[in-house]
This record gives structure tokens, C-alpha cells and sequence, in this order.
């Protein structure tokens, strides 16, 4: 049933430095049509809206929820209006501000197109700073490159419903965010057993050791809450890059930075030798089932 | 008297600045404002962090992206004598994912774009329906995920292979997404089924049934896009796939294509500071896209539409239309031959050995997208992206206009930015 308009939080989705891919990754929402007839969608820059470009940046009316996507940049201008004008007239009465994506969370990729100057609303990487840090309550950051649609769904009903969003340090909602991306891999017996990937383009081995995966470091729900509602890239075999930290973009990407053969960064908040006196000890292991491949198509015929 | 028209729903924003006479568009230039800076901040990174980085120029070609940097990457082996074989299997699968975010792309801008603007414009009491184009597309992402991790920003393409290492159930999911896709796109958008579309011979046949590319045919006519909107009536397509051809086209003559003749030249935007470069071929100025892939594999049908309504907007739009469903059989096609027993990945030199240049070129959505990387001792001396929204799209002095400056020429303001929305319009890319 339709419920009436005036009873909707008010949206407006406004885009800082971006590549759009936040929008793009928001499409897939499978319960897309249902959340967006609980909205009043004053504007976005692709779905159905009741106000042009023009007539929001004419900052003369107000909103409810604003979603922020990408880097925050007080010289871009969006209809030839400072997005340091927009952003500070609609967070002004807005009940929440959502900063969606690393971009406009952390500064993400962005940044680096004005590092002195781009950041996120409320932190430039882990550094509280940016525009908003007067009603940084209001703030909740959403990072990832790009968001995962399930991210945006849940914390818009979850003010659609009036309910209580628990963040943690970095503004980020503790229900998306305590898990580490590393929690349902379909690899984790590998990094159990510390069994690595021989090489990429193999379904076996764990990606931490040699391809520079840091689920073990990164909070995100990919493994629990799948992406397209299908897989994660460690599931197909894509080491994680922690886009969902402040840190993204690292550098090296692909492999796993190493102190004598032992990687640089352990899994979060594991004392270091104790974490590598039990790899040391799982090393010697020999676990056939580990070692060979799950299924060899070219012999079990 | 020059007015500007600022367009939003494309994927960014642009403006567009006309130069009128009696209401019809005498001159127009285009800028597209926003920097990112992208080949900048790949200088001095690891050449495989391109890998990640590169496929955020875009949110909704980021794909395509990966692809032209994944091959421009294994260009440079090629360069340096090392050698980088690709299993057939992680070619096909490459290629399926590359065409399933075309599909994804194409089913937006129908619902998106093109039939709220064609509602509006001819009064019609119809209601768009935009989630139809989001539903559709997100069956095509699902079966990207499936083999890339997810969509957007996957970065599961790598030097040598594909990072992915699927059983029959993943290949099997895909194909039952795909099917219910088709099965979509029959009932929705074409209104008989994939084969019976595919085997048109004249446009007259669009007609049939009351499903949406009846609807889209209509409102093209009766707005006259069959008789306006035209270009050169040359055509390019430089990317190496399954799907086209690589060829230069100039009505119906078809020429080779070497990519080396490709150059970029700084737009005339005397009203706003532009930060997009027009791409040419030999100097001249080509259509890229949809209509030019088509008209490169002489399709019966896309002939008929040629040889009534030359390069027209509704040329365009229609030869838009049918390459999806040209893409849909051939996805089909593509995933009942993967392989699964074939290797994934077979590894190449170690990425620090490699110093040397390449070129990677796809065909993104929108047309060629071309990578280009020096590599130093494993690092990104210099990248340069060329995206085709840059050919289509340019703006230049008068004395040669661009592929869109030239359809725009002649029509009335509302017409112009309609026509220039028939090219399908990739503001991010543009910028990059």
C-alpha cells in the first residue's frame, strides 16, 4: 500500500569526486522497488526524483537523510554551486548524513586527485577532519569501493524503522562493520591450517600468505552478506584489498608484504608471535587433503 | 546568442552550450568539468595495482576497464619477449564477463534514458518504468559475480589468466541467470522471442507486438529521429572480440584498423573549462558504439536500417536495442564451451622483471576503450586512458565539428539534447 508522502524521510543523494560505481552497486538491491516506495526521493542523479540538479542547488529546501557518494573536494562545484555550500546547507537539517563509499568516508581513491585539499566528511584516512566535523553525530560512514547494496538497504530501513544504529570508532555501523571480511571464506581452512594458494585461478589455498589478501585485517561483511548475492572475490579467488579501511588504496595489491618469508601485518589484534609460533607449528603439517586439488577434473573421470 | 544547457542523468553531468539562430542549433560545444586525475595517480604504483585502480574510472563500464588494463599489461610482456598464454577457458569467461556488463549498461539506458526522455517528449500518458532496466541488469551482474567476485569493481582479470577457478555449479548458475534474463528481455523489451528478433531482416518489423521496442520504434518515428541526429556515416571499432569486428567504416566500405593512427587533440569549450581531449582516427572524426559494431558484422537487418535512415539518432538507438539481444546469444554461446578442466591462470615473469610498453583495447559499452602503460622494473611509469565517449562526444571549433556537434547542427534545442543523449553519454569516463 502507498503510504503518504509526507510521512517519507526526504532524500537527497548529492556526488562529490566520484565514479558513480556506489549508484551502480545500489541498482542490485534485489528489494530496491520496496525501499524506495518508503522514500521521498527528492533528488538523485539516476533514479526517479521529484527536483533537478538546478533546482537543489538552489539550497532552498531541506532533507531528511543525505547520501554523500565520493570524495569530498571544497573546490568541485556541481552546477556551478561549491559542494562545500551543498553539503553544509542539507547536513545542517538532515537527521542523518550518510558518507557513502571509501571516498566519502576515508578519501579512498579520490583523495589522491587533490591530496592536500580531498578527504571524506568526518576523516581524511583515519585523521578526524572534513566539513562536517561539528555534526559528525549525524554521520555515518559507509565505506567500501564501492559499497555493497545490502550496506545502504540495511541503514536506510534502519532509519526508515527508527531504529538505533550502533557505529564504531570510524562511523561505521557496528552490525556491517565488527565482522572482518575474512569471516565466512570459503578458504578459512586453508588460513587454519596455514596451507597457501600456489599460484591465482585455484578454488584451493589461502591468499593471505602470498597475494596480499587482508580479509584478516578488514572489516566488512562480504563473505557473510555476498556480493550480488552470489560470491566475494576470495571466493573467486581475488585476494581482498581492505577497500573498507581508511588505508585504501595500499600499495602492491598482489602480494603480501614479508619480514623473512612472514608476512608484515597478522590477523587484527593477534600478538604477532604468537601468531607465527602457531603458523610455524601448523607449517609442519603434512594434510593431504590440503595439498592436492579438491577435485582434479583431468584424472577422475 | 549562446545559451547553456546543463545535462544530468547521464552518468555524470555535462554542459552543453548552443549557439541558435531562428530556435534551430547553429554551433554548440560541450565541457565536461570534472577531474579526477586518474592517470596520475597510477605513476609510480605497482603496474598490477592497475588492475584495482583502474576499473574505479567508472561505475558502470569499470569491467571494460579491467579488461583493456589487463591486456595492456600483457601487451608489454608480449613487448619484452615473454610470453603470456591465455587458456581458452579464461579467455571465454574474460570475454562472457566483458559482454554481461555491456548487457547490464545497454538494459539501463533503455529504461533509464532513453524511454522516460521519449515519454516525455511525445506527451504520452505512459508511465516509465527505470527499476525494469535496474532488474534486468542486475541478473546480468549476478552472473559477472559469480565468476569476478562482484560487480561493479571486480578485479579478478590478472596477467596470464583469471583469478576465478569455477565448477559447473557456478558455470550452470550463470546460465541459468542468463536465461532468466532472456526470458526478461523477450517478454519486456522485445515481445517475441531472442531468435525470432534476431532473424529481422527490415525495421519495418519492429512493429510487432506492444512490448517496449515496439514502443521505443514508435516514438522514434514519430519524433522524426529516423531523419535526424545523422554524423559521417563513418564508423570505428578497434577492439578485438568475438562479438564485432575491428574495422573502419565509411558508409558501406570497409577498411583494416591499426590503433597506432589513433591521436587525441584538446577540445574548444570557450565557456567552461573542459577537462575531456577529442580522440580521432587519422585525423578525422568516427562514430563508436553500438551502431558501429553492428554495421561491422553486416547484419541483414542493421543493413536495412543503414540504407534507410543512414547514421540517424534513430539508427543509433536501434542498433543499441539489438545488440543486446546480438549479445545475449552470443553469451549463450560462449559459456556452453568453457572448459572447466583447462587452467585458470598460467603465470607469467614476475611483474618486477618487465620493463616495457603496451596497449590494451576493448570494446566497452560505449565503444573502444583504449590503455596505454609504460612499465619500469614492474612499475607504472606513465598510463594514458583514451574512453570512447571522447570520440563520440567531442567538442570541437567550427571548422571540424565532432560526431555529436555535427548531429546537433540543424534542430531545435530539445531535439539537439535528445540526439545527444542517443550516444549514450559516460560524463565519468570522459573525465577520467
Amino acid at each position: 500500500m502507498h503510504s503518504k508522502q509526507e510521512a517519507k524521510p526526504r532524500l537527497v543523494w548529492i556526488q562529490g569526486v566520484t565514479c558513480n560505481a556506489n549508484i551502480h552497486s545500489f541498482l542490485n538491491l534485489p528489494t530496491l522497488p520496496s525501499l524506495l516506495s518508503k522514500l521521498n526521493m527528492l533528488y538523485h542523479p539516476s533514479l526517479e526524483c521529484s527536483h533537478t540538479l538546478q533546482e537543489i542547488t538552489q539550497l532552498e529546501i531541506a532533507c531528511d537523510v543525505l547520501i554523500f557518494e565520493g570524495t569530498y573536494d571544497p573546490l568541485l562545484k556541481r552546477n556551478d554551486v561549491l559542494i562545500a555550500d551543498v553539503v553544509k546547507h542539507f547536513a545542517q537539517e538532515a537527521k542523518y548524513v550518510v558518507a557513502l563509499g571509501s571516498c566519502a568516508s576515508f578519501g579512498g581513491i579520490f583523495k589522491a586527485s587533490a591530496p592536500k585539499r580531498n578527504s571524506g566528511l568526518i576523516f581524511n584516512e583515519k585523521e578526524s577532519f572534513g566539513p562536517l566535523l561539528e555534526s559528525q553525530k549525524k554521520v555515518i560512514n559507509l565505506s567500501g569501493c564501492p559499497v555493497h547494496p545490502e550496506w545502504l538497504g540495511y541503514t536506510l530501513n534502519m532509519i526508515i524503522n527508527k531504529k538505533e544504529i550502533l557505529l564504531d570508532e570510524l562511523h561505521r555501523p557496528l552490525e556491517l562493520y565488527s565482522h572482518l571480511a575474512h569471516h565466512g571464506c570459503t578458504r578459512n581452512e586453508y588460513f587454519e591450517w596455514k596451507v597457501d594458494a600456489k599460484e591465482f585461478g585455484l578454488k584451493e589455498g589461502c591468499l593471505f600468505y602470498e597475494q596480499g589478501c587482508r580479509a584478516p585485517m578488514t572489516h566488512a561483511s562480504c563473505n557473510k552478506i555476498l556480493w550480488n548475492e552470489v560470491s566475494s572475490k576470495t571466493r573467486a579467488g581475488t585476494p581482498c584489498f581492505g577497500c573498507t579501511e581508511p588505508d585504501f588504496p595500499r600499495n602492491n595489491l598482489f602480494s603480501t608484504q614479508t619480514n623473512m618469508s612472514i608476512p608484515q601485518d597478522v590477523p587484527l589484534e593477534i600478538p604477532k608471535r604468537a601468531y607465527l609460533t602457531m603458523t610455524g607449528f601448523a607449517k609442519t603439517f603434512s594434510i593431504k587433503r590440503l595439498e592436492g586439488k579438491l577435485i582434479d577434473y583431468k584424472t577422475t573421470r | 546568442m549562446t545559451t547553456k544547457q546543463l545535462v544530468e542523468q547521464i552518468e555524470g553531468e555535462a554542459s552543453v552550450y548552443f549557439d541558435t539562430d531562428d530556435e534551430k542549433v547553429v554551433f554548440s560545444t560541450i565541457a565536461f568539468p570534472h577531474f579526477r586525475g586518474m592517470e596520475n595517480i597510477l605513476k609510480g604504483k605497482n603496474a598490477l595495482d592497475a588492475l584495482v585502480i583502474t576499473p574505479r574510472v567508472c561505475g558502470i563500464c569499470g569491467h571494460a576497464h579491467l579488461m583493456a588494463c589487463v591486456r595492456a599489461i600483457e601487451d608489454a610482456y608480449k613487448n619484452a619477449g615473454e610470453s603470456v598464454v591465455l587458456s581458452k577457458k579464461a579467455e571465454n569467461i574474460r570475454e562472457f564477463t566483458v559482454v554481461m556488463e555491456i548487457i547490464q549498461n545497454h538494459l539501463k539506458w533503455i529504461y533509464f534514458v532513453l524511454l522516460p526522455e521519449l515519454y516525455k517528449r511525445s506527451d504520452s500518458k505512459q508511465t516509465s518504468y527505470p527499476l525494469k532496466g535496474a532488474f534486468g541488469a542486475s541478473l546480468a551482474t549476478k552472473a559477472i559475480a559469480l565468476l569476478g567476485g562482484q560487480w561493479p569493481h571486480s578485479s579478478y582479470m590478472v596477467p596470464g589468466g583469471i583469478t576465478c577457478d569455477p565448477t559447473y555449479i557456478e558455470i550452470l548458475q550463470a546460465q541459468g541467470f542468463l536465461e532468466e534474463l532472456i526470458a526478461f528481455f523477450e517478454k519486456e523489451s522485445l515481445g517475441v522471442a531472442l531468435d525470432d528478433f534476431l532473424a529481422y531482416e527490415t525495421c519495418k518489423e519492429f512493429a510487432q507486438g506492444d512490448a517496449d521496442i515496439a514502443k521505443i520504434e514508435a516514438y522514434l518515428l514519430q519524433l522524426g529521429m529516423h531523419e535526424k541526429g545523422l554524423a559521417y556515416d563513418r564508423f570505428i571499432v578497434l577492439g578485438k572480440h568475438q562479438f564485432s569486428r575491428q574495422s573502419k567504416i565509411k558508409q558501406t566500405r570497409f577498411f583494416s584498423v591499426d590503433s597506432k593512427y589513433v591521436s587525441t587533440v584538446e577540445s574548444f569549450s570557450p565557456n567552461e573549462k573542459t577537462f575531456a581531449r577529442n580522440a580521432l582516427y587519422k585525423d578525422e572524426y568516427y562514430e563508436v558504439g553500438s551502431l558501429s559494431r553492428m554495421m561491422s558484422l553486416q547484419i541483414p537487418l542493421i543493413k536495412n536500417i543503414h540504407r534507410r535512415y543512414k547514421d540517424s539518432a534513430y539508427s543509433r538507438v536501434m542498433a543499441r536495442v539489438y545488440e543486446v539481444a546480438h549479445l545475449m546469444k552470443h553469451v549463450k554461446e560462449l559459456l556452453s564451451e568453457v572448459r572447466i578442466d583447462e587452467n585458470s591462470f598460467n603465470k607469467p615473469a614476475p611483474i618486477e622483471t618487465l620493463t616495457a610498453s603496451g596497449v590494451g583495447i576493448v570494446e566497452a559499452p560505449r565503444g573502444p576503450l583504449i590503455h596505454k602503460i609504460d612499465i619500469e622494473k614492474g612499475m607504472i611509469k606513465n598510463y594514458e586512458i583514451i574512453t570512447p565517449t571522447q570520440w563520440n562526444i567531442g567538442s570541437s571549433n567550427k571548422n571540424k565539428l565532432t560526431p555529436v556537434q555535427k548531429t546537433m547542427q540543424g534542430h531545435s534545442k530539445t531535439d539537439a539534447l535528445f540526439i545527444f543523449r542517443t550516444f549514450d553519454v559516460c560524463s565519468v569516463c570522459t573525465t577520467h
